[in-house]
C-alpha cells in the first residue's frame, strides 16, 4: 500500500474506532443518525477522498473512496459514504461540485418539469439522514442530474436487513436546487459505481469477520483448552481466510479498475466477492457458537451488511452474467485469451 | 489483515506478453492432434513433446546458460507453464525434472551433479520422479522408513515409495529417505538421494488409478547401491530441503487449471444458444479464475523477489484445488441437451482424476493446517 493510502487507512482507522463502536451502529440502526460522526468524518477531508479538490473534494485518486469505505465497513460505520461520493462524482463529471452536507443517489423513476421533479423511487439509502438526494428524471431534453434538497421529498422510512436506512423517497413537484444534463449511459454509471462500492465494502467487512472469527477461536474455551487448538475449528478457519483473502484480491482489482470504470472488471469483483459471502459467514458464526447470534455481539453488524450488499446494485448472477458474456465473446478458444488479458 | 494473506497486486511484466505469444505460437503448431487436450499437468505424458518443448529454451528456463538454460525470470517461466496447461498440452514426462528437481540440484547440488544433469533436463531429455510418500507414511512425511544406510563409496538403499507418478517412464527420482534412525527430532536424519530408476535392484511396479490409468507407481528398493556423489545437499538436511520448496510447488498454475478445459468445453458445447443461468455459470466460475490467477502470480512476484510466501503459497493451492473440483460438477449440472463426445470425454476425464488434484502436493487437510499456522491458530 503506498504512504498516502496507509495514512487514509490509518486516520480512518483511528477515528472510528474512537467514534463508532458497536453501540453507535446499534443505535443508527434504532434510528439515531451518528450526525456528530458524519461531521467528524467531513472535517478530516474523507467523505469526498477522491474528488477534485477545486470541486470541494478532498483530492487524490478515485480509488481513494474506496479505501475509505473499505476501511469504514470493517467497523460497519453507518453512514452513506458511498452515494455522498457517487454523488459528488456524478457531478464532478459534469463539472460541478456537490453543495451538499450529506447526500445520496436515488434511482427510480422521476420526471422533470421546468425545475420540478415528480416520481419515486425505492431503496434509497439513508435518504432519511441527508440535505440531498441526487436523482435522475427524464425531461425533454435528455436525462437530467437533479439536486434536490431531502425537504421537499416525502421519505418512506425503510430499512435493509442490516438496519441501514434503505427509504421510499418520493417528489410531486419537488423544486431541484441544482440541474445538469446527464452524460450518457449514467444508468449504467451509476449501477457499477454502487458495485465497485459494495465490493470494497463486503471485502472490508469480510476481513473484520475473519479476525473476529479467529480473535474469538483463541479466546473461547473448551474441553479444556482454547477452540482454535481444535483441527476442526482450524480447518474450517482455514477455509474462511481462503475466502476472504480472495475476495480481498478481488476488492483491490475493483480498486485499480476503478478511475476508468471498468465494467467486466467490477462485475468479476462483484460476482467474486458476493460469492465469498455465505461461506464466510456460514463458519465465523458456527465458530461463534450462540454467542455470534446474539444481537449483542458485534459479529452480526458484519454479516448482515455483508448479506444485505451482496443485494445491492445487483446481485452475483447479475454480474456473472455480464463477466460470462465478456468472457465468451470470441468463443471457446479465446476464452483464455480473455483471462489472460485481465492480469 | 493477518501476516501472510495479504495478496499484493502484480503485474507480469510487459516483456512476458511477447513470450507468451511465441508459446501460442508454438502449441498451435506442435499440440499433438491426436491428443484431447488435458489441463491436468498429471495426465499427459509426451517425452516427443517435451523435447521440442526443450529445443525451444522452456525447460529448465530459469537456470543458468552454463547449465542449459535460458537465464529466464521465474515470472517467465510462470507465463510458458500457464500457457501448457491452458492448451491442455501434455507436459507430464518434464513438469517434475524441470519444476522440483533441477531447482532441487541448484540449490543443494554438487557442481558434478548439475553439470550432469541439469543440461540432459533442460534438453528434454532426462526426467524425474518424486519419492516421498511411503505405504505407511503419506501426509506424516516424517514418519518414512526407506532407509539408506552408509556402506564403501555410497549407501545401501531398502524399502519402498509409492504413489510416484511417472517412475515407469522417468530416469530418476529424488528420494527422500532416512540416513539415521528416528530420533526426539522427527525431522531430523533425513536425506535426498538420487535413485536411478533403471537400476536392476530397483523394482517398479505400475498401480492403476480409479481412471484405470497407470499413471503413478509403487517403486521397490532391494539393497540399491546408490554413490556419494548421488546424494543431494547435506546428508540429514533432507526435510529442510523438502520443505524450502513447497512455495513453488504449491503455488502455481497447475493448482487451479486442472479443470480447465472442461471450461473450455462447456462454452464450446454453449455456442450461441447459451441460457442466462449457464452465461451466468460461466461468468462465475471465470471470475474464480481470474481472481485465482491473479493471487497465484501474486506469490510469484514474491518468490521472484525472494520472498518465502508459504502460507500464500497453501492458500493458493487449497483455494484452486476446490476450485477445480467444483469446476466439473457445476457444469455437470448445467449442461444439458445433446452433449457433444468431445464434450463429455473432457468432462468424465476430469471427473475420474479429480479425487487425486485434492491430494497431489499436500492434501487439503495439510494445506488447511499450513493455514491455520498463518492464522496464529496453532
Amino acid at each position: 500500500m503506498k504512504d498516502e493510502r496507509r495514512l487514509i487507512a490509518d486516520t480512518l482507522a483511528r477515528l472510528l474506532t474512537d467514534q463508532c463502536p458497536a453501540t453507535v451502529v446499534e443505535a443508527a440502526e434504532a434510528g439515531d443518525w451518528p450526525e456528530s460522526l458524519w461531521r467528524s468524518l467531513t472535517e478530516t477531508g474523507l467523505t469526498l477522498a477522491g474528488i477534485k479538490a477545486d470541486l470541494g473534494g478532498g483530492g487524490g485518486e478515485p480509488r481513494d473512496s474506496l479505501l475509505v469505505m473499505r476501511e469504514a465497513a470493517k467497523f460497519a460505520a453507518p453512514l452513506p459514504l458511498a452515494e455522498h461520493f457517487m454523488a459528488a462524482y456524478l457531478l464532478q463529471q459534469t463539472g460541478q461540485a456537490l453543495p451538499a452536507a450529506c447526500a445520496t443517489v436515488a434511482v427510480g423513476d422521476f420526471r422533470l418539469e421546468g425545475s420540478a421533479v415528480t416520481g419515486e423511487a425505492a431503496e434509497v439509502p439513508f435518504a432519511r439522514c441527508c440535505s440531498h438526494v441526487l436523482l435522475l428524471a427524464s425531461s425533454p431534453s435528455g436525462s437530467q442530474l437533479c439536486l434536490v434538497p431531502r425537504q421537499a421529498l416525502e421519505v418512506e422510512q425503510r430499512n435493509n436487513l442490516a438496519g441501514e436506512a434503505r427509504d421510499k423517497v418520493k417528489a410531486a413537484g419537488a423544486k431541484a436546487e441544482q440541474l445538469v444534463q446527464a452524460p450518457q449511459e449514467v444508468q449504467g454509471q451509476i449501477r457499477l459505481l454502487g458495485a465497485a462500492t459494495r465490493t470494497v465494502m463486503m471485502s472490508g467487512a469480510l476481513e473484520a469477520v475473519l479476525e473476529l472469527a479467529v480473535e474469538y477461536a483463541l479466546e473461547r474455551k473448551q474441553f479444556g483448552r482454547a477452540i482454535a487448538k481444535f483441527q476442526a475449528i482450524q480447518q474450517q478457519l482455514a477455509i474462511l481466510a481462503g475466502e476472504v483473502a480472495a475476495a480481498t484480491m478481488a476488492a483491490q482489482s475493483v480498486e485499480a479498475a476503478f478511475a476508468a470504470l471498468d465494467e467486466v472488471e467490477i462485475a468479476i469483483g462483484k460476482s467474486r466477492v458476493g460469492e465469498a459471502v455465505a461461506q464466510a459467514t456460514d463458519i465465523a458464526h458456527q465458530v461463534h457458537g450462540a454467542m455470534g447470534y446474539t444481537r449483542e455481539h458485534p459479529l452480526n453488524q458484519l454479516t448482515r451488511r455483508l448479506w444485505a450488499w451482496r443485494d445491492e446494485y445487483g446481485a452475483e448472477p447479475y454480474w456473472q452474467q455480464l463477466v460470462g458474456r465478456a468472457l465468451t465473446e470470441g468463443g471457446a478458444d479465446q476464452l483464455w485469451q480473455k483471462v489472460t488479458a485481465r492480469s | 489483515m493477518f501476516q501472510g494473506l495479504t495478496f499484493e497486486p502484480f503485474k507480469l511484466p510487459a516483456e512476458t506478453e511477447a513470450l507468451r505469444e511465441q508459446v501460442r505460437g508454438f502449441l498451435a503448431q506442435e499440440m499433438p492432434a491426436t491428443l484431447l487436450p488435458n489441463s491436468d499437468f498429471g495426465s499427459g505424458e509426451s517425452p516427443d513433446f517435451s523435447k521440442k518443448l526443450a529445443a525451444r529454451g522452456w525447460v529448465g528456463m530459469t537456470w543458468p546458460k552454463a547449465y542449459g538454460g535460458g537465464e529466464r525470470s521465474f515470472l517467465e517461466r510462470y507465463v510458458v507453464t500457464e500457457e501448457l496447461l491452458a492448451a491442455g498440452a501434455p507436459v507430464s514426462a518434464h513438469w517434475i525434472a524441470d519444476r522440483q528437481s533441477g531447482p532441487l540440484l541448484l540449490k543443494f547440488g554438487t557442481e558434478a551433479q548439475r553439470q550432469r544433469f541439469l543440461p540432459k533436463i533442460a534438453a528434454g531429455e532426462c526426467f524425474f520422479s518424486i519419492g516421498m510418500s511411503e505405504p505407511d507414511s503419506g501426509s506424516d512425511l516424517a514418519s518414512i522408513r526407506t532407509s539408506a544406510v552408509k556402506t564403501d563409496g555410497g549407501w545401501l538403499l531398502n524399502g519402498s515409495k509409492i504413489w510416484t507418478s511417472g517412475a515407469h517412464q522417468n530416469h530418476y527420482m529424488v528420494t527422500l529417505v532416512r540416513t539415521e534412525p528416528p530420533s526426539e527430532n522427527r525431522h531430523a536424519g533425513m536425506s535426498q538421494l538420487i535413485v536411478p530408476l533403471k537400476d536392476d535392484k530397483v523394482t517398479v511396479r505400475g498401480i492403476k488409478n480409479l481412471a484405470g490409468n497407470e499413471d503413478f507407481n509403487q517403486v521397490f528398493f532391494d539393497d540399491v547401491f546408490i554413490p556419494d556423489e548421488l546424494l543431494v545437499g547435506k546428508p540429514g538436511a533432507g526435510w529442510e530441503q523438502v520443505m524450502s520448496e513447497l512455495g513453488y510447488e504449491r503455488s502455481g498454475p497447475e493448482r487451479f487449471l486442472s479443470a480447465f478445459r472442461v471450461l473450455v468445453e462447456f462454452v464450446r458445447e454453449l455456442g450461441q444458444g447459451a441460457s442466462e443461468a449457464q452465461l451466468a455459470l460461466v461468468g462465475r466460475l471465470s471470475a474464480q479464475l481470474v481472481t485465482l490467477r491473479r493471487m497465484s502470480i501474486s506469490v510469484a512476484g514474491m518468490l521472484e523477489a525472494g520472498g518465502i510466501p508459504a502460507t500464500e503459497a497453501a492458500l493458493v493451492k487449497e483455494l484452486g484445488n476446490r476450485y477445480e473440483r467444483l469446476l466439473p460438477e457445476v457444469v455437470r449440472l448445467s449442461a444439458n441437451g445433446a452433449l457433444s463426445p468431445r464434450f463429455m470425454d473432457t468432462l468424465n476425464q476430469c471427473i475420474l482424476h479429480a479425487p487425486s488434484f485434492t491430494l497431489r502436493g499436500g492434501t487439503r487437510e495439510i494445506l488447511r493446517g499450513v493455514i491455520a499456522r498463518g492464522l496464529g491458530l496453532r
